[in-house]
């Protein structure tokens, strides 16, 4: 399609998949020519005309399953259970109804249904039922002449319902219309809404049961009853479920899910009143719920999940339609009947006249008008309450008086009245007028002693009153003090005092925090207004006022409150973290105060701390975000960063690009993995590590010699240095194994693992072979580090040779050879077992084993040594036996040789032990985890 | 204001068809074809110049995000809800490869220079480098160092470099092996390269365009005054690299002076929210799609 000349032209439909329908043609033919018949049952597919196969199944995808696609089988539900037919024989069993019938039928033939009682019985139902049960009961009892359940409609019911007997009480007669009893419809229309209303009741009514009465009314509904209707002359009965759909006669498509049914109502009434119908789709209704918002026309399949990818961001703007539809509620049935008739009403077939006036019509009853100054509280104007008003001015303190009597009247009065009220005082009064004995209320003897008395008493009851309110709350929530309820509550704190219960202070409004004396001597004028200004934990008040008393002490000292009983409820770490906060505020609000008044000089009004510095517990983010960032976002951002990043040899290859990292080993995390093993381990083993690092200065500096090649790599890795890496570089080691055992990538945690393991046996091998010595015992060593040992010495073996031509390097070649009499001396224990054996079969080589254990030389030994290795390698290599050991064996000799002079050093058995343990920490250090693995193998194998 | 006259403000067509939103429209590598894709989750090949659909291509089982034609014409690829990243045939218009691999619905996608890597941008916060040339179905690479959602990705030569909700606009160099992330302070809607290849134009959803240096990292110019703050919108720069061009999510299409930051001129272009907007490659001509269903073909 690159050029134009290829354009495409388009005329007509495209015709699609021509092949396809070529083929599904000639099999629709060959299936009518009978071929297919031909066929094995499983081959044979039912097609339709057009040769598609039609699927059948639970929904249309189902193949043939089951038997028959049924869960039956051949036998039916279940295998009937064995009877032996040899003592009783099965006889004609014999069938009775029940056996056919339902649970609920059952239930409805036992009368166990659930009914109106005959009391409120109104069309009768229930009696015509009762009496037919009394039948079929009677006739169970006594059998009369006609076999069977007496009919139906034979038995009239016996009872009259209620409504019949009203209308009977209101002048109704029967084999009379109820119109022509009034000339006003007044009973008629009583009859028709209780008609209307049972109607609808039954309409909504959803349930099989329901449907089963509903019948039940039009076929048993009492003669009497449906004679009223009829010579009523009235409208003639409303058909209540006129056929709308398309469903053949008689078939439910909500037979068992009759909750969409409602739904698929309250659709279409909705869809009445907006004034469209849009084709409703099974999958709208399924989906409809739940798919409140997705894309108009996409549905999604069958298998996935509507998840929120699937709304449709972008059909934010009818949010009245998504509510509509999101807002499903079932319709009312009365608006629906209602509707029905408006309906009708609109296009009225030819020849039909619309009624004028519609009896149907529903009446609405507003609401009654709600007062304006109506407030949805409850007030109790009890006089408790009324009385409550404290009295502002406290009457003078009074001696009670003389007499004794009296005192106790008028305090026993004043408690009582503080208790009732007001009111009592003043009916008391009243009745009393005459009493001397109630002077006092009155003004005359002990009047005031009374006063101060009632006042006492009232402010003793409204404390006590608070009190048990606070009680109340307290014991049930324990650590819930008051400011954190009310900060639950959304409450602000209240100025809080004890003596005083003026609570006009709460309903003004505004509230403000208590003023401290240290306030008063601290607080200069601009840390008022900064802290006034600011209040960065304004959701939290009592954070707030703890911020403030922070923020006073830290900038203007003052008196320095305990901050324990304000935070006792705080934990230790609660307490840090808001530490943190607040300085943080603290801070910013300094900063802000400083750049206000710089901006105050430029004479610019500013808005920096306004803009809403909140303080959550993550105050100390927030300030940056809120304040520092907002001001320097412009110089901060852009902010660039760089990265070492890696694109993989292929993407590079495939963009025509060289590797920059062509060659170079991945920055792998193995550099990680040892050193984490070793500093992860017990104290104890790192304490026997560091002291095994202390004896063995030599190999280190051995290794960094051997691999001069390998340093390059290392320095290209970067590395942080480490004490433990700075000991223990072991990537040479690495490089070492690798050629020989390319294991090296095995489970970090086998490693750790082996290492701890190799490192705990390495210090009980010490402790065992120093018994030994004690004891005279020779205690064989450990023989698998040889193993491991071996790849060194070879290479070594292979590297001195061109040494010994290099002057040059003499003195590096001296050290080297230092550590590998190291290493022979090591192995010199563990042959003597093997040399011995090797004694055994040839004297010559046994003998040199034997020397060798011994550690000690004579010169004359060692000359015969080196002609045995002459002629050794002949030797070895012919015998077939000869294993590492040997060969082993073999490098160290042939190394010995060469190193005459040092060897005379080491003749003492301490020394060789000394040596022989160094070499076994070093190795342990220095050879690889796959090698501390390979020697527990050996090991093993060595016990069994 | 002479400028003005050279910008495609002229409606030429209509590409109608799509049913349901329009999140992108592309361009091919010639300017001569264009493809669209959608909520309907199909693709669609017009030709706008004459206005006419060629080809409706149907795979996908959610709404398709992103396209990119190959240079060659022959291929193009896409992306969408179903986190998959399709290959296609354009002739034949079947589906070549599928490449699984992504979390989550695919952002982007852009084939490389010379179309053999085509790298995809996530909802799960990775760009994926995905081989054309053989038929492993792996990723050739994984980048995931950023922080949230990759939104926009775009290739260079040498580079890849992808914008984000966290940010940052990422710049992937092959040939040092270095990432720059340059960190806007604001989610990155859509990123996209100027023609001379020094700068880069970031859709912020703080409903601002942000042009920055690429070498150095500067930010050099900001452009307001569309809207961008809950859909992804596209950004592209004019031929001559002399205007700014932004969708609004009023159904604006605004062009800005590259340099001086002004709103040359703007006009209605669509009901709803403009998605996408792209540039020939070569004339004055315009595509421009929106959330009303359709693509419109400017013109000057």
């Amino acid at each position: 399609m690159g050029s134009d000349e290829e354009d495409f032209v388009f005329h007509g439909t495209p015709i699609e998949r021509e092949e396809e329908i070529g083929s599904r043609k000639k099999k629709a033919v060959a299936g009518a020519s009978g071929n297919l018949r031909t066929l094995p049952a499983w081959k044979q597919e039912v097609t339709d005309e057009e040769g598609r196969r039609r699927f059948h199944g639970a929904f249309t995808g189902g193949y043939s399953a089951g038997y028959y696609n049924t869960v039956g089988s051949k036998e039916g539900w279940a295998p009937q259970s064995f009877t032996s037919s040899r003592k009783n024989r099965a006889g004609a069993r014999k069938q009775s109804i029940s056996d056919f019938l339902d649970e609920d039928e059952k239930a409805d033939m036992e009368g166990k249904s659930l009914s109106a009682s005959s009391q409120f019985d109104t069309f009768g139902f229930t009696a015509a039922e009762h009496s037919r049960k009394q039948a079929e009961k009677e006739q169970h009892e006594r059998p009369s002449a006609i076999p069977g359940p007496v009919p139906d409609e034979l038995v009239a019911p016996v009872s009259e319902s209620i409504g019949v007997k009203l209308l009977l009480k209101m002048g109704w007669r029967r084999g009379h219309s109820i119109k022509d009893v009034r000339a006003s419809s007044d009973a008629r229309r009583e009859a028709r809404k209780a008609f209307l209303a049972f109607s609808t009741d039954e309409n909504t009514k959803e349930t099989p049961d329901s449907l089963v009465s509903e019948t039940e009314v039009e076929t048993s509904l009492g003669p009497q009853f449906s004679e009223d209707i009829k010579l009523s002359e009235s409208t003639p009965v409303y058909v209540l479920n006129p056929k709308q759909d398309l469903h053949g006669l008689g078939y439910d498509p909500f037979k068992h899910a009759p909750e969409f049914r409602e739904k698929k109502r309250s659709r279409l009434s909705a869809n009445k009143e907006v004034g469209f119908r849009k084709p409703l789709s099974m999958k709208e209704s399924l989906f409809g719920p739940k798919s409140g918002k997705i894309a108009p026309g996409f549905g999604i399949g069958a298998l996935e999940e509507l998840d929120v990818e699937d709304e449709d961001v972008y059909a934010g703007y009818d949010f009245d339609q998504t509510y509509v539809i999101e807002d499903e509620q079932p319709a009312r049935p009365s608006n629906d009947n209602r509707l029905r008739l408006t309906s009708k009403e609109h296009d009225v077939l030819p020849g039909f006249g619309a009624a004028k006036n519609s009896d149907y019509s529903m009446e609405r009853f507003n609401p009654p008008n709600i007062p304006k100054d109506f407030v949805a509280r409850h007030k109790f104007s009890g006089p408790l309450e009324a009385e409550t008003k404290p009295t502002v001015s406290a009457p003078p303190d009074v001696p009670p008086p003389a007499d004794n009597n009296l005192k106790l009247l008028i305090e026993g009065f004043a408690t009582f009245v503080s208790r009732c009220g007001k009111l009592y005082e003043d009916l008391s009064r009243e009745k009393n007028q005459s009493n001397q004995l109630f002077d006092f209320l009155r003004g005359g003897n002990g009047h005031d002693y009374y006063r101060r008395r009632l006042w006492e008493e009232q402010q003793k009851r409204s404390d006590q009153s608070k009190l048990t309110l606070d009680v109340k709350q307290s014991p049930t929530v324990p650590k819930m003090t008051a400011e954190t309820r009310g900060s639950l509550l959304g409450e602000k704190p209240l100025q809080r005092s004890l003596k005083e219960t003026d609570t006009s202070a709460s309903s003004g409004g505004s509230f403000q925090f208590p003023t401290n004396l240290s306030d008063t001597f601290t607080k200069s004028a601009s840390s008022q207004e900064a802290a006034d200004a600011v209040k960065p934990f304004k959701d939290d008040p009592a954070k707030q006022e703890r911020f403030e008393q922070f923020f006073k002490e830290k900038y203007k000292g003052g008196l320095r409150t305990t901050d324990s009983n304000r935070v006792n409820s705080m934990s230790e770490s609660a307490r840090a973290q808001e530490r943190l906060d607040f300085e943080a505020a603290a801070e910013a609000i300094e900063k802000g105060k400083a750049y206000k008044e710089v901006r105050r000089a430029t004479e610019q009004p500013i808005d920096f701390l306004a803009g809403g510095l909140q303080f959550t517990s993550g105050g100390t983010e927030q300030i940056k975000d809120t304040g520092v960032v907002d001001m320097k976002s412009s110089k901060t951002y852009p902010k660039r960063e760089e990265f070492q990043w890696r694109p993989s040899p292929l993407l590079c290859k495939r963009f025509d690009l060289p590797d920059p990292f062509m060659g170079k080993l991945p920055p792998a995390p193995r550099a990680r993995n040892k050193m984490d093993s070793l500093i992860f381990l017990p104290d104890t083993v790192k304490a026997a590590c560091t002291r095994q690092v202390s004896e063995s200065q030599e190999p280190k500096t051995e290794t960094s010699i051997e691999e001069p090649e390998v340093e390059v790599e290392v320095e290209n890795v970067e590395r942080p240095v480490d004490l433990y890496k700075a000991i223990f570089s072991d990537d040479s080691e690495d490089d070492e194994d690798q050629p020989i055992n390319g294991k090296i990538q095995e489970g970090q945690e086998k490693k750790n693992e082996a290492a701890a393991t190799t490192l705990n046996r390495l210090i009980a091998g010490d402790f065992l072979e120093s018994l030994g010595k004690e004891l005279g015992f020779e205690v064989p060593s450990d023989v698998p580090y040889q193993e491991g040992i071996k790849p060194m010495e070879e290479e070594s073996k292979s590297r001195s040779k061109p040494e010994d031509s290099s002057d040059k390097r003499r003195d590096r070649s001296g050290l080297k050879e230092k550590v590998e009499e190291k290493r022979s001396s090591l192995i010199l224990g563990s042959e003597e077992e093997k040399s011995r054996k090797k004694r055994e079969k040839s004297p010559r080589k046994g003998s040199g084993g034997n020397n060798l254990s011994s550690g000690e030389f004579s010169g004359d030994e060692r000359r015969r040594k080196r002609s045995n290795k002459k002629d050794r390698p002949i030797d070895s290599e012919s015998d077939s036996s000869s294993d590492y050991h040997s060969r082993d064996k073999q490098g160290s000799r042939s190394r010995r040789k060469r190193r005459e002079s040092s060897r005379e050093k080491r003749s003492s058995h301490k020394k060789h032990s000394k040596h022989h343990r160094t070499k076994k920490s070093s190795s342990s250090r220095y050879s690889s985890d796959e090698e501390q693995k390979e020697s527990r193998r050996e090991k093993k194998r060595r016990r069994d | 204001m002479s400028a003005a006259a050279e910008l495609p403000t002229k409606e030429a067509h209509i590409l109608k068809g799509h049913e349901g939103a329009v999140l992108a429209a592309r361009f091919n590598g010639d300017g001569n074809y264009a493809l669209t894709c959608g909520k309907d989750r199909t693709i669609r090949l017009w030709n706008p110049h004459r206005g006419i659909l060629i080809k409706t291509y149907k795979s996908h089982g959610r709404e398709v995000r992103d396209v990119h034609v190959t240079s060659d014409n022959a291929k193009f690829c896409s992306c969408g809800g179903d986190r998959q990243v399709y290959y296609w045939d354009v002739s034949t218009g079947r589906v070549i490869r599928k490449f699984r691999g992504h979390d989550g619905e695919v952002n982007a996608v852009k084939f490389n220079d010379s179309s053999s890597v085509v790298v995809s941008a996530g909802f799960d916060r990775s760009l994926r480098v995905w081989d054309c040339r053989s038929h492993s179905v792996e990723p050739v690479q994984i980048i995931d160092t950023f922080l949230d959602t990759v939104m926009s990705v775009v290739l260079t030569k040498t580079e890849i470099i992808g914008g984000s909700v966290d940010g940052t606009v990422r710049t992937f160099d092959m040939r040092i092996g270095r990432e720059m992330s340059d960190n806007l302070g604001q989610p990155v809607n859509c990123i996209s390269i100027s023609n001379d290849g020094n700068c880069v134009l970031a859709g912020c959803l703080d409903s601002t365009l942000r042009l920055l240096d690429r070498t150095t990292g500067e930010l050099l110019q900001v452009y307001k005054g569309h809207i961008s703050k809950s859909f992804k919108t596209d950004c592209c720069l004019t031929n001559s690299d002399a205007h700014v061009i932004g969708g609004s999510e009023d159904g604006l299409v605004f062009f800005w002076d590259l340099v001086d930051a002004k709103v040359v001129s703007k006009f209605r272009a669509h009901d709803l929210v403009v998605t996408s907007v792209s540039y020939h490659p070569k004339e004055d001509c315009m595509l421009t799609s929106s959330v009303d269903g359709t693509v419109r073909v400017w013109k000057k």
